[in-house]
């Protein structure tokens, strides 16, 4: 199936989807109670079957978007499928029954950005260690090390190192504004 | 882990040693891309021991993530004496490139005593020898 | 074993082994401290007032007091170098520093000029090539191969 044919084919099973098609790839925007219908359509009806990868981006204000990369081998079809969660009710069910090889990339968005999949078998923690508090890939959680250090390019040239912090230092890249709190 | 049985040329210095080869058994933790160095460094090496093996060295080469410590440091409590330990690369010197994440270990001198540090990102896999080399000097310090 | 050579002098131009400073061309931009991803680079300076000879304005320059690179973390990525504006970095091919320990991978000012004296002369350009910036801003009677003379 050509990218061509494939938007045709979600404008009648999936009518509430957004497509849009750029050099071999189709982008895919679904909403939530459309996801396992987009990926059995992707699968069945596509011919997508190689599950190549799952994560989230933060959209901060717009909520978390969960992303799916599948692929068609036969029709060498790229198929990117996306959604747009809410941060406060980060559900969606999984994609296990349908692709087994999803398993173990929801333990990672799981525990990176704190999507809870209905029906996973096993959501336990994949990469990071036992008692880590927090999910560190949300753009809310800040590199803690970053703002502990003493960033070494926060002098002036030719300032001395005894000098009292009067002005206003230079932030390190990667810290935000006004962190750590006084 | 590989332990891999590497003979070095006879110690130089101010006391002049016989040339007779050294032997050092190396257990190769390796974590991540440094390994790739050391199997290069080891690939030239004797797979047999003729004699007693010198000390036995436990080379850390890679990032040490917090999930991986315990693993650490249990390879260090298994490996029986007389034991050191050479950290190889910029991560298990002190993180490296990854010091500020959320889930490395600032170096593996955070969880066993380490005895000579390669810096590097990664070192040549010749830079292993000079470490190697280092180890043996100062092996007669310690017990 | 005894075929592994264990010096730098056979390694190809531009290797990354360590990297040395020129202290005279440095003028405390701090660029190479604010660039660098590991913050490895630690620097201290002052400012100083100098009288201009010629009964004109005083200048007040930057002076170095400290300038450390610290090679256990540093990932050799080359920001430094390729960011200074004043050429006071360069690599050097030389990898064989190990030590027992962490404190002494911190190189200061005298050990990143000792290495200044194992930084290669730059690679020649391909034949074809345009002639250096160096050679083209000398103007035109000077001899970029340096030989006459």
């Amino acid at each position: 199936m050509t990218g061509g044919q494939l938007l045709a084919e979600a404008a009648r099973h999936l009518p509430a989807a957004r497509c849009a098609a750029e050099e071999g790839t189709v982008t895919m925007d679904v909403p939530r109670e459309d996801w396992l219908a987009a990926l059995a359509f992707a699968r069945d009806t596509a011919g997508c079957d190689f599950f190549d990868w799952l994560t989230a981006v933060d959209e901060q204000d717009k909520g978390l978007a969960v992303v799916v990369h599948l692929y068609s081998i036969e029709d060498r079809q790229h198929l990117l499928v996306r959604t747009l969660i809410p941060p406060e009710d980060p559900a969606l069910p999984t994609a296990t029954p349908l692709f087994r090889g999803a398993a173990w990339a929801e333990r990672e968005t799981h525990e990176m950005f704190g999507v809870v999949f209905d029906g996973h078998p096993d959501l336990a923690p994949l990469l990071l260690p036992e008692g880590f508090e927090g999910h560190p890939l949300r753009k809310d959680f800040p590199l803690a090390a970053r703002a502990a250090q003493d960033w070494p390019g926060a002098r002036e040239p030719g300032e001395r190192a005894t000098s009292a912090r009067s002005r206003r230092r230079l932030v390190p890249p990667g810290v935000p504004e006004g962190w750590p709190p006084a | 882990m590989v332990a891999v049985d590497l003979p070095l040329p006879g110690r130089q210095g101010e006391t002049e040693v016989a040339a007779v080869p050294v032997w050092v058994r190396v257990f190769d933790a390796g974590l991540a891309c440094c390994a790739v160095e050391v199997s290069a460094a080891l690939r030239r090496c004797a797979s047999q021991l003729p004699g007693d093996a010198a000390v036995n060295v436990l080379v850390v080469a890679g990032t040490v993530t917090d999930k991986l410590a315990p693993l650490v440091l249990a390879a260090y409590r298994d490996l029986p004496g007389p034991r050191r330990v050479l950290s190889f690369g910029a991560c298990s010197n002190s993180g490296g490139p990854y010091w500020d994440s959320y889930c490395v270990t600032k170096g593996a001198d955070q969880l066993i005593p380490v005895d000579v540090y390669v810096p590097g990102c990664p070192p040549r896999p010749e830079a292993l020898v000079h470490g190697l080399r280092l180890l043996l000097s100062a092996a007669g310090d310690r017990p | 074993m005894n075929e592994i050579d264990l010096d730098a002098g056979h390694l190809p131009p531009r290797s990354r082994g360590v990297i040395g400073l020129l202290e005279e061309n440095c003028t405390v931009c701090m660029l190479c401290a604010r660039e660098c991803p590991d913050w490895c680079i630690y620097i201290e300076s002052h400012k100083q007032t100098v009288p201009a000879p010629d009964s004109g304005r005083p200048r007040v320059r930057n002076v170095l007091d400290r300038f450390a690179i610290d090679f256990s973390l540093c990932m050799y990525c080359g920001i430094c170098i390729e960011v200074c504006p004043y050429d006071a970095l360069f690599w050097s091919p030389e990898f064989g520093y190990p030590e027992t320990g962490i404190a002494g991978l911190t190189h200061e000012r005298d050990r990143l000029r000792d290495w200044m004296q194992t930084v290669p002369p730059p690679p020649a350009h391909d034949p074809g090539a345009p002639p250096p910036r160096e050679a083209q801003a000398a103007g035109p009677g000077a001899d970029p191969a340096g030989q006459a003379g």
